[in-house]
């Protein structure tokens, strides 16, 4: 409701804008038709307020003011429209020219494209017109020339990544010349941008001209918005009016070209909608409402379900999971990318993304209601979650270039998260900590003062291992800890993690597309499908006797060094879409032992053996 | 060492921008209709003073041997003379710039300092009514004419309210030094200076909702926010910071603008500064004076842009100097 409101407030924005742009274009063509006085007409007495006779008043020599306008309006229009124009046309071919052929061509258009760049336009517009002279033609010219350069910029980076698509080479390759290749297939694909600039340049260009008229620098011979607040500069104390109408009209008009440019560009680009994408979270429940925490587990997650909205509606990422993690217990979570299994490493931190929520399930960490029926559970407005956060679990994030600050030194990172929670710690004694956390997962002290970018990859995964060891936490969730870094430091890291994990008593979810990682490490496994655990088991367990055929798929995929040499098995179809809905079993598509039954109905939980569980209609044992 | 490297590369690339601007106006005179000797000299000089012009430019020589001279010349610090002064270009911007680097600098100052609070403030929630709302405000800020919200302060505060002088940087029978001086001067500032303010301050809100949403979405805030850093802790002391570095270069590239809006500013304030010159040059079609602030406003564009480099140097570690 209050999304969909927003989203029409937006469009709002736009429609407004659009329509003003509208109007303002069918008032200057049909300007001379309109039952308007002649604007150059002086017949009415000078100096005459808004009133019946002439709406907006009339000025020093007796004009209208709205007749003035109103043919003001051609002006501005034109100057907007050719000025871009031509701009946009210039730019566009020297873009394309510098990033198509690369090279010398683009070394010296992309020097030129900067250095043009620097030059304020205004003052060289101003120059050239009071050398010129004040004729319209020259203004519009030489916003152009001043002006080309934001299009050349944003053509070259368009021609960039375009001329790499499959369909340029392959046009290139079917014998098509280059400027056929890229009249045909580059530039048409990349000027989106460019007719989005274009309406943010035509705001431009309006204010220019008539800045240049305020100067006195405009055409003499036409009616602009610009000469017309110059007029009425001088007559400001007696004819107010005289000045405040156009400058209105050059506002609006302005700011509808800009407002459309900025609608343009969101609807052009979804990176900007993904940021604005928002999910209201349930209310939060009062802990005195709260069933209190089962006692025992460090995690108990129960029937938990969080979604993403998305621009085309909402998505079910985790679709009730539940288990139990004991003090001290591994657990691996695998599946494919997109399963959910990430996702619900941050609804357990509730850390989500913005877009983000959990909508149903609760949630216990080391016995501490955090969250009843996907609500979260407060206590005085603060989340209870809030204390638990890092000293009870924290979380190591995959690819840790993007997860360390990258302007901050890792040391005072270290130090920064652990006075968080330690408030009458000194920096000395954080400092301590942090290197003897470092000794413990064997990164160098001296790497305390460095910045993320100065590691290694392993160098930096490690930090982050150190980072969540900080306050000794009972649990850790690791989030594809490895995943970026070669093979070798992956099983190293995974060794170390295994050996803190012993050494501390630590409790590891570790997250993983990899079965093979989570083998060494963990002592019961979760597969994941679609936001279900399809499949949970004792590691060994799984790894003997699969039950779910996804499972027994994905274990297929795993190739193996010991055994006979073969291809490694793949998976046939696309992974179950989360947005997709299905009366029957997720997999059953793409199930190779799939029935009628399992693409009509949903497979029942079954337990297949101690502390084994499948989510299949057909558990391996008793497929017919 | 190789910071200074670095600069003396990036002051390497004022060269090409300085060598283009004076090619530009070189060729600009020279393709301009009328005589040359008659644009630089000004309609109304007589026969001595326009015999001294084309000597100093040497405008009976060969065209490349023009350019040349014109090179040196400028490149020597040496813009010309007014026509209607016969004082040096150079010395006339220079006697401005204390002026306008009072406007220019505290409205800057003040849109980039209200801007980023205000973009940083509806960055937190971007989507929300207040986020909408505030940006399409922002997008109508940056499009107001800056001559016709100067007029319509003016109107507004100095005609109807009588609250602040409506021109000049100081009263005519004002005190001459002091304290008195400097208040007397801050009165006169307070309206030039919000209208500039007023118009540039959109930009910035914009550029830091941006930014600061951005960071927003990256890995590291996620971390800190599992780490238990309070949503504000994480604001102004994580995302900001980050956020901060796209300001900063943008700062460098609007100076253009700002200095446009500085110019009709000042036309409207009557400001006694680079803006009044060029729009009293403009009336007297003294065309020395308006190639030398172009020069001099290039230049200076230019040269922001080599310090906003710097600063984003300095404040982003993975920059390598």
């Amino acid at each position: 409701m209050v999304p969909a409101l927003l989203a029409l407030s937006r469009r709002a924005a736009f429609l407004i804008s659009a329509a003003i742009v509208v109007v303002t274009v069918i008032v200057a063509v049909t300007a001379p038709w309109l039952p308007l006085p002649d604007p150059n007409g002086m017949e009415a007495a000078p100096y005459e307020p808004p009133g019946p006779g002439h709406w907006l008043g009339t000025d020093n020599y007796g004009r209208d003011v709205l007749a003035r306008l109103a043919w003001g309006a051609q002006l501005a229009l034109i100057v907007a429209l050719v000025s871009s124009a031509i701009a946009s046309v210039i730019g566009v071919i020297l873009g394309s020219i510098s990033g198509y052929f690369g090279g010398t061509v683009d070394a010296l258009l992309s020097r030129t494209i900067d250095v043009f760049l620097l030059i304020p336009s205004f003052f060289l517009v101003l120059l050239i017109v009071a050398l010129f002279g004040s004729r319209l033609e020259f203004t519009m010219l030489a916003i152009a020339l001043t002006t080309w350069p934001r299009s050349a910029r944003i053509m070259r980076a368009q021609v960039l990544s375009l001329k790499s698509r499959v369909y340029v080479q392959a046009a290139r390759a079917a014998g098509a010349s280059h400027g056929r290749t890229l009249v045909r297939h580059i530039i048409p694909n990349g000027l989106a941008p460019i007719i989005t600039d274009a309406t943010i340049l035509m705001g431009l260009a309006v204010l220019t001209e008539a800045g240049l008229s305020f100067l006195g620098l405009g055409d003499q011979n036409a009616v602009s918005w610009g000469r017309m607040i110059f007029d009425g500069q001088r007559q400001l104390r007696i004819a107010p009016w005289m000045s405040i109408f156009p400058g209105i009209a050059l506002l609006l008009l302005v700011a509808s070209f800009n407002l459309l440019g900025d609608g343009l560009n969101e609807a052009l680009n979804p990176q900007l909608r993904r940021l604005a994408a928002r999910a209201t979270p349930k209310p939060p429940m009062p802990v005195g409402e709260a069933r209190p925490a089962t006692p025992g587990p460090i995690l108990d997650v129960s029937n938990l379900r969080m979604s993403y909205r998305l621009d085309s509606g909402q998505i079910m990422a985790v679709d009730g999971v539940s288990f139990r993690l004991q003090q001290g217990e591994s657990l691996g979570v695998v599946g494919e990318s997109g399963c959910g299994k990430s996702s619900l490493g941050a609804a357990i931190l509730q850390v989500m993304a913005p877009n983000a929520t959990t909508v149903a399930g609760d949630v216990d960490l080391g016995g501490i209601p955090i969250l009843r029926d996907g609500r979260r559970v407060v206590s005085h407005d603060r989340e209870m979650i809030a204390d638990l956060r890092w000293t009870t679990a924290a979380m190591i994030f995959q690819s840790a270039m993007n997860a360390l600050n990258p302007v901050i030194p890792v040391g005072a990172q270290l130090t920064e998260a652990y006075r968080l929670h330690r408030p009458g710690a000194s920096h000395k004694e954080a400092l301590a900590r942090a290197a003897a956390v470092f000794d413990l997962i064997g990164v160098p002290r001296e790497r305390l003062g460095s910045y993320p970018h100065e590691l290694s990859g392993g160098m930096r995964q490690r930090v982050m291992i150190a980072l969540s060891l900080l306050h000794e936490p009972k649990l850790v969730i690791a989030d594809e800890p490895t995943t970026a870094l070669d093979v070798l430091i992956q099983d190293q890291i995974l060794g170390e993690l295994d050996t803190l994990k012993r050494q501390m008593g630590l409790s590891l979810i570790l997250i993983s597309h990899d079965m093979g990682a989570v083998a060494e490490t963990c002592e019961r496994v979760a597969v994941m499908y679609a936001g279900e655990i399809v499949e949970m088991a004792p590691t060994e367990t799984v790894f003997r006797s699969p039950q779910h055929p996804y499972t027994k798929a994905l274990l297929a995929a795993l190739p193996t060094v010991s055994g006979p040499c073969r291809v490694p098995a793949g998976l046939p179809g696309e992974p179950f879409s989360a947005g997709e809905t299905t009366p029957g079993c997720r997999f059953a598509p793409r199930c190779s032992v799939a029935q009628d039954l399992c693409r009509s109905s949903r497979p029942p939980r079954v337990a297949v053996g101690a502390g084994h569980e499948a989510l299949c209609h057909f558990p391996a044992g008793s497929a017919a | 060492m190789n910071l200074r490297r670095y600069v003396v590369l990036r002051l390497l690339q004022l060269v090409p921008v300085t060598l283009v601007v004076i090619i530009i106006n070189f060729l600009l005179v020279h393709l301009a209709p009328g005589d040359v000797s008659i644009i630089l000299a000004g309609d109304t000089a007589d026969p001595a003073y326009l015999a001294a012009i084309r000597e100093r430019y040497g405008l009976d020589r060969p065209f490349l041997e023009q350019l040349w001279r014109y090179l040196v010349q400028v490149g020597s610090g040496d813009l010309g003379l007014s026509f209607r002064s016969r004082e040096p270009v150079f010395a006339e911007i220079m006697s401005r710039v204390p002026a306008t680097l009072l406007l220019v600098g505290t409205s800057l100052g003040l849109s980039v300092i209200i801007g980023t609070v205000i973009g940083t403030w509806i960055a937190r929630r971007p989507g929300s009514t207040t986020d909408s709302v505030v940006s399409a405000l922002a997008v109508g800020l940056f499009s107001v004419p800056v001559f016709w919200l100067g007029l319509m302060l003016v109107l507004f505060f100095a005609v109807q309210l009588q609250l602040f002088p409506a021109m000049g940087m100081s009263s005519v029978d004002g005190p001459r030094e002091g304290p008195g001086r400097i208040l007397d001067i801050l009165h006169h500032m307070v309206l030039p200076v919000l209208a500039l303010m007023t118009v540039s301050v959109g930009q910035y809100v914009r550029l830091a909702r941006s930014a600061v949403a951005e960071v927003m979405g990256e890995s590291y805030i996620t971390t800190v926010r599992a780490i238990g850093f309070s949503d504000r802790t994480i604001m102004m002391h994580y995302a900001l910071r980050n956020a901060l570095l796209p300001v900063v270069t943008v700062l460098g590239l609007q100076l253009g603008l700002v200095l446009t809006g500085a110019v009709l500013t000042e036309t409207v304030f009557s400001w006694p500064g680079l803006g009044r010159l060029i729009y009293d040059a403009i009336l007297a079609r003294d065309t020395p004076v308006i190639m030398g602030a172009f020069i001099a406003m290039s230049v200076t564009v230019a040269f922001a842009s080599l310090v906003t480099d710097l600063v984003y140097a300095f404040l982003d570690p993975r920059v390598a100097l």
